[in-house]
């Protein structure tokens, strides 16, 4: 965060570095265009959010710049490289982690190693070394216990509630130490408690620097918790700014009722 | 040259075979996402079953497709229903590979329990008949055994394309869940593909049974050219399916002048892996082929 | 970071489960040693020579097993060809011996290596996509190996088979040769054993387990997911032709049908998944059951077509009920009765969902919101309000 500040005037009011920035990202299944030229940049050091109506191509756009979809078309780049196409543990080692909708966990293993299996390095001495290093094992627990399940490390990961398991998620994606997380819709299906302890969560770790982009559907808490919003319709951003910018644009009501 | 010309039609006439087969392995992978392996192991049963009812009613043997046809599409839905759905979706792919080559093991050990390892060939009035088209000598047996591929994979195209049906089992194999929120009931028609899977082996063992000699274990010489013809064709995709089939058929067919039989064989795995080494996805499948 | 209270309460928790740890350390020590002494005493309890054999067979099977499983159990991807790795370990192994005269146990190791080489482009040309591919190319495999193997008489013997020179000159009588291989087999299993305890436990052995639970997943997280499952399924290949090649120098004789035979892949998987894909013995085990099994029905009934039969339905049945394996089943059996084992949860997630899907979401929202409670400390008392809000917010 230091090195990269003067790339941007700090008198501007808007948002400083950029973080990920897609051009003209595009991507169609059979003729449909789930996304559809999309030029979107996210901020350094920002909570970004991505809204959008259902099935205007979020977890597509999602999909495409984390490496899970080649897309068709444009580029994506990440602090100024570009990593288009790249493979997605290219990715996820540069910087980028990411949670899944719905919730992604390795059900047959246990809560600690689910935790164990983010790779920061892939040096043959570390890959062979035990899984359960002391220190790699104190990193686990004291980021278990930062979200509330540590008294769970010996549970196999699907027999903790769904709730938990949005935890451990994050905990898991934390492990790798990235710059930005990425959080595919991290309050669906969590009860309102267990949403006020993600968001809590998010803010905290955005103010040690973390970088967050978020696709979510609770409004309340977008607006709450983010910088800069961007809303999606069709494949492409059709409006961006601060949440009360975005929350009186004609356009979004207009995309999200549909007339 | 007349011996070239001889290969390139009987290259034909059997590349017609391995598209029907091929497109019944196709439809399963659509519906399913399932590689089933006992396919070929349902053709060598088929061809028993003609056989058989040759033997027993001294009938014609393509007569045996009415009662094949419809048991196996029967049993295809059966085995979807039943067996398949019980997978989980988790680790479908592999366990329903093991799933399906274990009913392979149980079909050929039943075949050679009834009707022992010996080589069995059907001896029909018009098997020695032969025409000549430009110098190349044609059996009447592979004629019709084309023919009735040809015809058989014609219906399975119309039924796909035009009727009601065809369009739900098209939008399942496409987008399962897409298919599902317009209303098809997804685990039906999964079941009808499969049934359509397995009527394709109906319909190929008794035109293999017309001009073959085949014993229980001939299915793994089946399986392995049709797995190749799906991968190189683009799993799931049916057209591709049916144009490696014919290319590759050919391509068998042409070499085995040069290499011989058995060498011949070889060319199938070989475009197999260099589908693999340089479009993993295969030249005609879109985006199902590139997660499996 | 964890407050003070927290690390007090890790601590207390930690030290309870290092004791319980530490006992079934010890166990799994006496366990251990229990085995290792059974199997290594078998050849003097053998009551003749045709048991002993029946002995080598099976631990040969073993080896095969648990060499499979380096990539079927870590990786979850299912292999049906693995016969094809076993026997070109035992034609390159004897095929070396015969036209080099080389050391009979240097040409099984370097016949290892060979194949553990040929097995990096068929890795990288069915590993790039998922697993359907996988399967197809390790069938096609052993059916081009067979064709090549038959048709190849001038180097391979053909159809007529190749005779491997045996490793112990004539003085060394037939009982005496069994026992000296039922060791070599059992030091063999023994390597590969703990080379496959030794990922397990190893960080590269936690990306593997990561790819077969959630692949994307994975990758996600920074696995290389292509370049884990290529050296795991190398590393397979290896010690499948290791085990090949120590067959072959037993027994002295290779024929193509047998060597390249669908069958023997089979064999293989059912042992694995019979005994447990995920855990160290598993395959082991399947192996003894299994192995046993086939000399048994080999013996009394011959050659025929119903160990086809039996070993279909079989496999069938392991994969439709039982896809876990007997030591999973057999562990969880101890668990659930075993004292004080307290457990962390009285509803799975799986089991919430049904309920919340039966009992409409009002009483599945209430429902999620007393588990956490329990689960985790989360105040409930402003619940109502928040759900309201929520709900009206996500229309």
């Amino acid at each position: 965060m230091t090195a990269t500040s003067e790339t941007a005037g700090p008198s501007t009011a808007a948002p400083s570095t950029p973080s990920l920035a897609t051009v003209e990202l595009r991507k169609s299944f059979g003729g449909v265009h789930a996304v559809d030229g999309a030029t979107v940049t996210f901020h350094h050091g920002k909570v970004n959010a991505l809204i959008g109506p259902n099935g205007s191509g979020k977890t597509t756009f999602f999909n495409c710049v984390t490496g899970m979809i080649k897309p068709d078309s444009g580029s994506v780049s990440y602090r100024g490289a570009d990593i288009t196409g790249k493979a997605p543990h290219r990715i996820a080692r540069a910087g980028v982690g990411r949670s899944f909708q719905l919730c992604r966990i390795f059900p047959r293993m246990t809560v600690m190693e689910n935790m164990l299996v983010a790779v920061r390095s892939t040096s043959l001495r570390r890959q062979l070394s035990s899984a359960r290093n002391p220190e790699e094992l104190d990193r686990a627990r004291g980021l278990l216990a930062r979200v509330g399940i540590e008294h769970l490390e010996h549970s196999l990961a699907r027999d903790i509630s769904y709730g938990q398991q949005k935890l451990l998620e994050l905990a898991g994606v934390l492990m790798a130490d990235p710059d930005t997380i990425m959080l595919d819709e991290p309050a669906g299906g969590v009860n309102p408690a267990l949403i006020d302890r993600i968001a809590n969560l998010v803010r905290s770790l955005n103010a040690e620097g973390k970088t967050f982009i978020v696709v979510e559907h609770n409004m309340d808490l977008v607006m709450s918790l983010s910088d800069h919003v961007v809303v999606f319709d069709r494949g492409r951003p059709i409006c961006e700014g601060t949440p009360s910018v975005v929350q009186n644009d004609p356009r979004v009501l207009e995309a999200y009722l549909g007339i | 040259m007349s011996l070239l010309l001889q290969s390139l039609v009987l290259g034909v006439l059997l590349g017609g075979l391995y598209a029907l087969l091929a497109a019944g392995l196709t439809l399963y992978f659509g519906v399913m996402r399932v590689v089933m392996i006992a396919h070929s192991a349902f053709l060598i049963l088929a061809a028993y079953l003609a056989w058989w009812f040759s033997t027993e009613t001294g009938l014609d043997p393509l007569l045996s497709l009415v009662l094949t046809v419809p048991l196996f599409f029967g049993m295809g839905v059966f085995m979807q229903r039943v067996l398949i759905s019980r997978l989980r979706p988790a680790t479908l792919t592999m366990m329903s590979v093991l799933l399906t080559f274990s009913i392979a093991l149980v079909i050929e050990g039943m075949l050679g329990f009834a009707f022992s390892g010996t080589q069995r060939r059907i001896r029909l009035d018009y098997g020695g008949a032969n025409f000549e088209v430009f110098g190349a000598n044609v059996a009447v047996v592979k004629l019709i055994a084309f023919a009735l591929a040809a015809v058989s994979l014609a219906a399975l195209f119309l039924l796909m394309k035009k009727t009601q049906f065809g369009q739900a089992l098209r939008a399942t194999i496409q987008h399962p869940e897409a298919a599902r929120l317009i209303g098809i009931n997804t685990d039906r028609v999964a079941g009808y593909g499969f049934g359509l899977g397995l009527a394709t082996a109906a319909v190929g063992g008794t035109a293999l049974a017309l001009d073959s000699t085949f014993y229980p274990s001939l299915h793994w010489h089946w399986i392995g050219p049709l797995m190749a013809i799906i991968v190189v064709g683009g799993l799931g995709s049916i057209p591709g399916a049916a144009i490696a089939a014919m290319v590759l058929g050919m391509g068998q067919s042409l070499l085995q002048i040069p290499l011989g039989t058995t060498w011949a064989q070889t060319f199938f795995y070989i475009a197999l892996f260099a589908t693999l080494m340089v479009r993993p996805q295969g030249f005609f499948g879109g985006r199902l082929a590139q997660r499996f | 970071m964890p407050s003070a209270s927290d690390t007090t309460t890790v601590t207390s928790a930690a030290t309870g489960d290092t004791t319980r740890r530490r006992g079934s350390m010890l166990l799994k020590a006496v366990a251990l040693a229990v085995l290792a002494a059974g199997v290594l005493s078998f050849p003097s309890v053998a009551a003749n020579p045709f048991i002993l054999s029946v002995g080598v067979v099976i631990m040969s099977y073993a080896v095969l097993a648990t060499s499979w499983n380096f990539v079927g159990g870590f990786t979850g991807y299912i292999s049906l060809g693995h016969a094809a790795y076993s026997g070109l370990g035992g034609y390159a192994t004897g095929l070396l011996v015969i036209h080099t005269g080389i050391n009979p146990w240097l040409a099984m190791v370097l016949a290892g290596l060979v194949v553990a080489a040929l097995a990096v482009p068929i890795g990288i040309a069915s590993l790039r996509v998922r697993g359907a591919s996988f399967v197809i190319v390790s069938i096609a495999l052993v059916l081009i190996l067979l064709l090549v193997f038959q048709s190849w008489g001038s180097f391979t013997g053909g159809s007529n088979g190749l005779r491997v020179p045996r490793p112990f000159g004539p003085e060394v009588l037939r009982p005496e040769q069994h026992e000296r291989f039922f060791y070599l087999h059992a030091l063999l299993l023994g390597v590969a054993l703990l080379v496959w305890w030794l990922i397990d436990r190893s960080r590269f052995g936690t990306g593997l387990k990561a790819i077969r639970e959630d692949e994307d997943k994975a990758q996600a997280l920074g696995v290389p997911t292509f370049t884990y499952k290529l050296i795991a399924f190398v590393v397979s290949a290896f010690f499948t032709a290791l085990g090949g090649g120590l067959y072959a120098l037993w027994f002295g004789f290779l024929d193509p049908i047998f060597q390249f035979s669908i069958l023997v892949g089979s064999y293989m998987v059912l042992m694995s998944l019979l005994g447990g894909i995920r855990s160290l013995f598993g395959p082991f085990l399947g192996a003894v059951i299994v192995g046993y099994a086939v000399e048994y029905f080999k013996n009394q009934y011959g050659d025929s077509q119903f160990h086809l039969v039996a070993m279909g339905l079989l496999l069938g049945l392991v994969v439709l009920f039982m896809p876990d394996g007997i030591i999973p089943a057999a562990t969880n059996l101890v668990e659930r009765f075993r004292p004080q084992k307290t457990s962390i949860r009285e509803v799975s997630a799986a089991d919430l969902a049904e309920q919340r899907r039966t009992a409409g979401p009002e009483a599945g929202q209430a429902d999620q919101q007393a588990r956490t409670d329990d689960g985790t400390d989360i105040p409930s008392t402003d619940t109502p309000t928040d759900t309201s809000v929520t709900e009206g917010a996500r229309r």
